[in-house]
């Protein structure tokens, strides 16, 4: 059944210098949500700068022409709101969530940030730090982070997927105020931006009001295009991680199709098929029939460029990784051998569509939902009938894209095993 | 300030005679239905040295009921699209589960069965054990997950009802046997005291018939009532002077670090007056302590302080982490500015930024069907009223700057007799720390 566009009154509009608008009023509770999305992200990055991405989207909470340093979020909070950000692969994501009476502040403070961020020495010193810290927490002392980080190198020879999104450690302290503004002037421009308001306000009054703050920004030049070839992978590929852990640990990638292939739609419900709920697939084998692992977990999500399908196994302690692998392995054949029963299939997009409905939940969901179509499909209007393309997938196409993404010669595989380097 | 109240959308609520709560709560727009089954089986019931029991329960319902084995209670479940969630708080074990709004029925079929007839299989007691064991272990591999562990089995101290991680120790889910689910389950999963809530589009006298009618058919499915022991809360009194617990984690590069000191509980007259003060020096993003840690000195990526509010006693927890070369300039910057602050309180443009921050968010954690659910049956369990949260608003706005300085004194993290929890590199942490207070070192196993 596809979402109705009569729910979902989205108004499109757009400014002279590119600047992409969406608005969608809701007015059952008296707060709004504002996502800004800037397409760039760590595919836009080159080796030296790796990592610019993030440490930008830090710095741009460091002050601009109006609002000086700490004003921004001191100001949002002041009036009922908060803010936060993240960086991806592909995008690179503001919001803020604040009480409906913050409209004109909000919309001043991020449109102020756009036309005229303040990139000093000072504020880049100390935010480096900061980034510096958040890797040492998310990568460097995570065995998750520090598994996924080898599994792009490992996977990606070519293509900027190739690098973490945080970026190596020596990277990100040699990124330059000079590398900082060339990026700024760059990928920050209007014309590179979508900006999605969903919540309780006049739509009428608050585009005269983003047409007054926005129009007057200038767009940017013709943004550089990223370097998308990969060869294509002839030779399965493996890496070995030691660390003091408690656990051997397993995480196994296969180069997948971008978001707007068809096909991420069928990998979305082998996704579901495989790791979602408590009955999946290989949570049913390998946690609770063999008992090899504490988790079993599918990470699989729509990337502009051909990404990862990625599956994470932690291991019981003491279990040998080849066997969990072996049993990995044995489910996959097993989707690409026989077609999913209709039960599993319709299981799958049952919880699919289900998951998305709760997505729309939230102002918050709801503003996030539309600009990630927008910049990852081209439209907000693809949400409307993906369920409709979801529940078309048949138990073939499930087979035909297993078969296609899963032979042996595509398999990335990182094994994290308990132990000291040796000096 | 001029905040108007948040309405709650429309809502039932109804005591039935056998003293479960029916609370049904219309949400229009989109076409799901959720239902919340609280029951009072939350950890602080675990039995001496069973610690974990309750969260093992709960665990265990899902792995097969009388009426079908644990891959069609699966099957059940989610064919309807939907992930059952089975949580245990300080106080309350919870099964929940969102479907599309036609499904509502069999939602609640689903949710019944697995909550009142447990099948409690032995193998599959002695596989859960095993996977509970392997789990626990697993966890020690996050840093943050052992410091969290570290703040209650500390903070509340040895004998307290809440001073162990919901999901226990290795060493005592060891011991776990099919009798000691089975017997938690009958004593603990009583009607006296639980809630169920559901949330859909349709009017909430609508939403309570379909309930009551379900609630009727599993009736007989009910464990007997049976009298359980009062337990003994007693009062948390910091110790005397600073003391640091370091738990050893090999080759960490990064220490986290946690200050804990007795807190209050959910259900103080002071709720208000503390959520400001505490948001004003370590909630949000420009509260004093991250100012003064990542913002003014780049030492670390995330700074808070949080107030663990349970119903019957709470803790106030500093928690961050830094690398291991400025741990003590992180530990010494969060002890002079905690210390300044019971002493000084917030500053007038602090307090009203709080006061503003909290109550311009507060709608949207009634936004979900969940999050709804779930807010107003925490409210009716702690026995605060709807008031709680209708009232909200004009409650946090009228906090003065005077209380909020009493506040601020008695719930400072920094207090004599708090306690640092450190998780790293021992020696690091030791040498550090050297000066400051005791240092006691601990392995990391006793948190797992």
């Amino acid at each position: 059944m596809a979402l109705l566009p009569e729910d979902f009154p989205v108004e499109e509009r757009s400014l002279p210098n590119g600047l992409q608008i969406r608005l969608l009023t809701d007015r059952s509770l008296p707060v709004c949500t504002l996502y800004s999305f800037f397409r760039v992200g760590s595919r836009n990055e080159r080796p030296g700068i790796t990592g610019i991405s993030h440490l930008f989207e830090h710095m741009m909470f460091n002050g601009s022409r109006k609002y000086g340093p700490k004003e921004f979020d001191r100001r949002l909070e002041s009036a009922g709101g908060t803010s936060n950000a993240y960086t991806s692969n592909d995008l690179t994501a503001y919001y803020e969530d604040f009480a409906s009476e913050a409209l004109p502040l909000v919309l001043d403070l991020e449109s102020d940030r756009m036309a005229s961020l303040t990139i000093d020495d000072v504020s880049l010193a100390r935010e480096r730090e900061v980034v510096k810290e958040e890797r040492r927490f998310r990568t460097d002392n995570d065995i998750d982070g520090m598994m996924d980080e080898a599994m792009g190198a490992l996977a990606f020879l070519a293509h900027p997927y190739r690098w973490p999104v945080i970026g190596w450690m020596s990277d990100i302290e040699a990124i330059t105020r000079q590398d900082c503004e060339r990026y700024f002037r760059t990928w920050y421009a209007p014309n590179n931006c979508t900006a999605v308001l969903v919540g309780d306000f006049e739509p009428e009054a608050a585009f005269a009001q983003m047409e007054r703050l926005y129009g007057p920004i200038p767009a940017g030049e013709a943004l550089p295009s990223v370097p998308t070839g990969e060869p294509p992978q002839k030779g399965e590929r493996r890496a070995e991680i030691r660390y003091p852990s408690q656990a051997p640990a397993v995480l196994v990638g296969f180069r997948g199709p971008g978001g707007s292939d068809p096909d991420s739609l069928v990998l979305d419900l082998i996704e579901t098929a495989l790791s979602s709920g408590e009955g999946a697939r290989l949570k049913r084998a390998l946690v609770y029939e063999q008992e090899l692992c504490v988790d079993a977990h599918v990470y699989f999500s729509w990337r502009m460029d051909p990404g990862l399908f990625e599956i994470s196994l932690k291991l019981n302690p003491g279990v040998d990784p080849a066997r969990a692998e072996s049993s990995l392995f044995a489910e996959l054949s097993r989707l690409c051998d026989e077609e999913l029963p209709e039960r599993e299939l319709q299981r799958a997009k049952n919880m699919v569509r289900a998951q998305l409905l709760r997505g729309l939940s939230t102002t918050n969901g709801r503003a996030h939902t539309v600009g990630q179509m927008e910049v990852m499909l081209g439209t907000w209007r693809a949400m409307l009938d993906l369920p409709d393309r979801y529940a078309a997938i048949t138990a073939a196409d499930v087979r035909r894209v297993a078969q296609k993404t899963f032979p042996a010669h595509r398999r990335n595989v990182v094994t994290l095993i308990p132990g000291e380097v040796e000096a | 300030m001029s905040w108007t109240d948040v309405a709650l959308p429309p809502l039932l609520i109804e005591k039935l005679p056998s003293g479960l709560t029916l609370l049904a709560i219309q949400r229009r727009g989109l076409p799901l239905f959720h239902a919340r089954l609280s029951l009072p089986a939350g950890a602080c019931e675990d039995p001496k040295g069973k610690a974990g029991l309750a969260q093992f329960t709960v665990d265990l319902l899902r792995r097969g009921t009388r009426r079908r084995p644990a891959h069609d209670v699966d099957d059940l479940i989610e064919s309807m699209g939907a992930q059952l969630a089975a949580e245990v708080s300080s106080e309350e074990a919870a099964l929940a589960l969102t479907v599309p709004a036609e499904l509502r029925e069999q939602a609640l079929d689903a949710l019944l069965e697995v909550a009142l007839e447990p099948a409690f299989e032995q193998s599959e007691v002695a596989a859960a054990r095993r996977r509970t064991v392997a789990g626990l272990q697993s966890d020690l591999d996050e840093p943050a997950a052992v410091a969290g562990r570290a703040v209650v089995t500390l903070g509340y101290g040895p004998g307290h009802p809440y001073a162990h991680p919901a999901a226990g120790f290795r060493r005592e889910v060891e011991t776990f046997q099919r009798e000691d689910a089975a017997g938690f389950h009958a004593t603990r999963y009583q009607q006296q005291g639980a809630v169920l809530a559901v949330v859909g589009q349709s009017p909430p006298e609508e939403l309570i018939e379909v309930s009551k009618k379900k609630l009727g058919q599993w009736q007989a499915s009910w464990p007997g009532h049976s009298q359980r022991a009062a337990l003994h809360f007693s009062a948390l009194l910091p110790g005397q002077g600073l003391r640091a617990v370091v738990v050893h984690k090999p080759d960490a590069t990064q220490a986290q670090v946690r200050i804990v000191a007795p807190g209050l509980p959910r259900t103080t007259s002071r709720y208000a007056e503390a959520v400001v003060t505490n948001t004003a020096l370590g909630g949000g993003f420009t509260s004093l302590l991250v100012d003064a840690i990542r913002v003014d000195r780049g030492l670390s990526y995330s700074v808070n302080t949080r107030l663990y509010m349970n119903r019957r006693a709470g803790l106030s927890v500093f928690s961050s982490f830094t690398r291991n070369e400025t741990l003590r300039e992180l530990v010494d910057v969060a002890l002079e500015k905690m210390s300044a602050y019971a002493k000084a309180g917030p500053a007038e443009d602090a307090l009203e930024k709080a006061r503003r921050y909290l109550a311009g968010l507060f709608p949207l954690g009634l936004e979900s069907h969940e999050a709804l659910a779930e807010q107003v049956a925490d409210v009716l369990l702690d026995g605060l009223g709807l008031d709680h949260l209708r009232m909200y608003r004009s409650r946090i706005a009228a906090v003065k700057a005077e209380q909020a300085r009493e506040v601020a004194a008695e719930l400072s993290p920094a207090r004599d007799g708090a306690q640092i929890i450190v998780v790293g590199e021992a020696d690091i942490a030791r040498r550090a720390l050297n000066g400051l207070c005791p240092v006691d070192v601990r392995q990391l196993e006793e948190f797992g």
